[in-house]
């Protein structure tokens, strides 16, 4: 998996590319651990070239979660594909992340 | 078309990358809808990753079997190993109605094996778990 780092105003934006799972999650993991750090409380997950995810990765998003809403922040996710739709809907994260189709929406918002 | 395709992966975790692309293959080859080759793939990574990274405590080499065939619209996994006793079903699912600060780390990926497939059957026989799954094709 690669990821990439992009600001827009305060919001941070990950761009996610691969797979996320048992042998790459620790990559986003870290990530988010470094973001939290920087005091970063938008973040964005694009997820717009990501074609695989498992339980691993899915497990990171609610970690990250987690320790963004302690320090009052915020996680959003974009642009899922549809086939892994039912996925995020069946693990009940649809009720628990703000999903929106594109990134700018997203941005959007946050405000 | 009917196929019937068996795989022996030995217990190390990048033998999931063969398995997934079996099942990939698998699904082109008849034809499955996106979604499905991503579901069912998710599915044998789920359980496998489970056996290899749990299932043994001696440091040796294990053979675990999948077998995949569709027969008309019946898509069925059997998978046997050797690991110690695990019935997959016999693992709670996840409590996914408690808010995000409370909501658990674990036990995600059986959740989505039992919600994916439309049965999942589990039997310990002759020292081996063997775990039996079916999903209709549509």
């Amino acid at each position: 998996m690669e990821l990439v780092e992009k600001n827009t105003g305060d919001v941070t934006i990950l761009v996610l590319n691969g797979r996320l799972d048992s042998n790459t999650s620790k990559i986003l993991e870290d990530k988010v651990m470094d973001i939290l750090r920087q005091g970063c409380k938008k973040v964005l997950m694009d997820f717009q070239d990501v074609d695989y995810i498992n339980s691993t990765g899915l497990r990171v998003l609610l970690l990250a979660l987690q320790q963004l809403k302690k320090n009052q922040g915020r996680l959003f996710l974009c642009c899922i594909k549809d086939y892994m739709k039912e996925v995020f809907e069946i693990s009940g994260y649809t009720e628990i992340f703000p999903i929106f189709i594109s990134q700018d929406d997203a941005v959007k918002g946050f405000a | 078309m009917d196929e019937v395709v068996v795989l022996r992966l030995s217990n190390q975790l990048p033998e999931l990358d063969r398995l997934a692309e079996a099942v990939e293959a698998f699904g082109e080859r008849h034809g499955f809808p996106r979604k499905t080759v991503y579901q069912l793939r998710l599915v044998l990574d789920e359980l496998l990753t489970n056996v290899i990274s749990y299932g043994f405590s001696d440091n040796k080499d294990h053979e675990i079997e999948v077998e995949i065939r569709l027969a008309g619209s019946q898509l069925q996994f059997r998978i046997e190993d050797d690991a110690a006793p695990f019935d997959p079903l016999r693992v709670d699912s996840p409590d996914l109605t408690t808010t995000v600060e409370d909501r658990a780390i674990g036990g995600l990926g059986i959740h989505l094996v039992r919600k994916l497939m439309d049965s999942v059957r589990y039997e310990r026989r002759d020292d081996k778990n063997r775990l039996f799954l079916e999903k209709t094709i549509s």
